[in-house]
């Protein structure tokens, strides 16, 4: 298996793994798996004012999938919440050079965001 | 960048330096056809006959009755295809379902042309009862094939039990050896096994070279025609460096005296990965060849963990190569789940690993196994289990 560049960065310094901390208010989370293809990935926003402040993300699968669940915690920051369903795992999927057949798995990512939009307030 | 630590000898192990010279001299100087009459033809078979003679004499067999190939693969698909191609329609294979893929794909090939196969399964440590074994066997049955180590977990299967009774009746047994020589004692002319897969490069031979020990008396129909090579069992020109590199390896391939020493090697390997919180070792831990050590880490995810580790090179138990991964057929045969199969390493020492070696490997994967579980904080139960 040939990983990029950018997956080698993100897979060895991820920026966004872990927990917010409970109780800094306007916290929503979302999840999705895919047992067969050994995928699990949840995502945590802290979100105020419509706006997402703050993103991490738990993975467990593979690199690929963990780069990619990193990309997209650091581009929803600063996102407008009621867009997150919007994030294009596909685009994310070209500029990390992850394999099309790894598709699958990245499209468990859009499923923990969309997770999460379900999830905010008002929704 | 640290240099790599290699940790993978049941894939492939390194050139011994006495082999790589024992070749470059054959190829620096005997060029000739050892099926040729002249003097440089008699020379090159000089070479192959002492070479056979070493291959033999490692695994207790008349020289006569070994068969070079190109490897173990094509060792098993001529055993398993040969054995079979004679006996019609109606012929019948007993294997087990933790064969290597050499022999499954083969199997799976002469099931397509109409041979029925029986496949014995694993008990849960990895073991192939002999008596389930008796119990495939038919009538019709041509051939029984069980491997002697296993390529993934290392357990030594009992091919003296289950080639004594299939002696008994009337079955030749085929027994892949291709993870034993050099790790396990094998004496192909004192057991019961009427062929019997060898190959070079898992014990710092050359690649590219195997060979088949079929016992007097038993007949297999070659696969390959042109020539009347090796008997007419195998035909093609023979490489005559190869086999001088694969009788050289044998000659230096003494499990009585590196056995002692990647067992030590396996065991200070476990002894440090034990202390990570929840990991089994996988396969019989009484009954195993000394160069394998087969590892599920649950909770962490097989391709990030091989990935991560990097300049340790292990292999997995599984292929996680494509959107539907695989885990492996060996570790599923012995009840793991897919999750746990695909969180399984397989490390494997050899001649030139050392104490230093594991220590680092060991540190590597601890720190590793824990980094990637923080990322997974909060994975459901099947992550897990």
């Amino acid at each position: 298996m040939e990983y990029s560049p950018e997956v080698v960065r993100r897979f060895d310094s991820t920026r966004r793994a872990g927990e917010l901390q409970a109780g800094s208010g306007g916290l929503v989370s979302g999840e999705a798996e895919d047992r067969t293809l050994g995928v699990w990935v949840r995502f945590q926003l802290q979100v105020s004012d419509g706006i997402v402040r703050a993103a991490r993300f738990a993975a467990f699968g593979c690199p690929h999938t963990i780069a990619a669940a990193d990309c997209v915690a650091e581009q929803l920051e600063g996102a407008r919440a009621s867009e997150i369903r919007m994030l294009d795992v596909r685009a994310i999927q070209r500029e990390l050079g992850v394999p099309v057949a790894k598709l699958g798995k990245l499209l468990r990512i859009e499923d923990a965001l969309a997770a999460c939009s379900r999830a905010l307030p008002g929704t | 960048m640290n240099a790599e630590i290699y940790l993978d000898y049941a894939a492939t192990s390194p050139l011994d330096p006495a082999v790589a010279a024992a070749m470059s001299d054959c190829l620096a100087h005997e060029f000739g056809n050892p099926s040729s009459q002249h003097a440089a033809g008699k020379r090159a078979r000089a070479l192959v006959e002492a070479a056979r003679a070493e291959v033999a004499a490692r695994v207790g067999a008349a020289a006569e009755r070994i068969f070079f190939t190109s490897g173990a693969t094509e060792a098993n698909n001529l055993a398993l295809k040969g054995s079979l191609a004679r006996r019609g329609a109606r012929a019948h294979l007993v294997t087990s379902t933790i064969e290597h893929r050499s022999v499954l794909d083969a199997a799976r090939a002469l099931e397509q042309a109409g041979v029925a196969v029986t496949y014995v399964p694993a008990d849960s440590l990895g073991r192939v009862a002999p008596d389930d074994v008796a119990r495939a066997l038919r009538a019709e049955t041509a051939l029984v094939s069980i491997m002697h180590v296993n390529n993934e977990t290392g357990v030594i299967q009992d091919v003296d039990s289950i080639g004594a009774l299939c002696r008994a009746r009337g079955v030749p047994l085929h027994v892949d050896a291709a993870q034993s020589v050099g790790k396990v004692p094998l004496d192909v002319g004192a057991s019961p096994i009427a062929v019997c897969s060898l190959t070079a490069h898992k014990v710092c031979g050359p690649k590219g070279v195997g060979a088949l020990y079929v016992a007097e008396g038993v007949s297999l129909a070659p696969q390959m025609h042109g020539g009347e090579q090796e008997h007419g069992l195998r035909a093609g020109t023979l490489a005559t460096h190869q086999a001088v590199g694969m009788g050289k390896a044998y000659a230096l391939a003494d499990p009585e005296r590196e056995a002692p020493r990647l067992a030590a090697l396996r065991d200070a390997l476990w002894e440090r990965l034990r202390a990570i919180p929840g990991v089994r070792q996988n396969g019989d831990p009484q009954r195993r060849a000394p160069h394998v050590l087969n590892v599920t880490f649950p909770g962490v995810e097989g391709e990030s963990l091989r990935f991560a580790l990097g300049d340790v090179a292990v292999s997995a138990g599984s292929a996680c190569s494509a959107d539907s991964p695989e885990a492996s057929h060996v570790l599923t045969g012995m009840g793991l789940s897919d999750a746990l199969a695909s969180s399984s390493l397989r490390f494997s020492v050899g001649r030139f690993t050392t104490e230093a070696e594991i220590g680092l490997a060991a540190a590597r994967v601890v720190a590793e196994v824990e980094r990637l579980r923080a990322r997974a904080r909060g994975a459901p139960e099947w992550c897990t289990t």
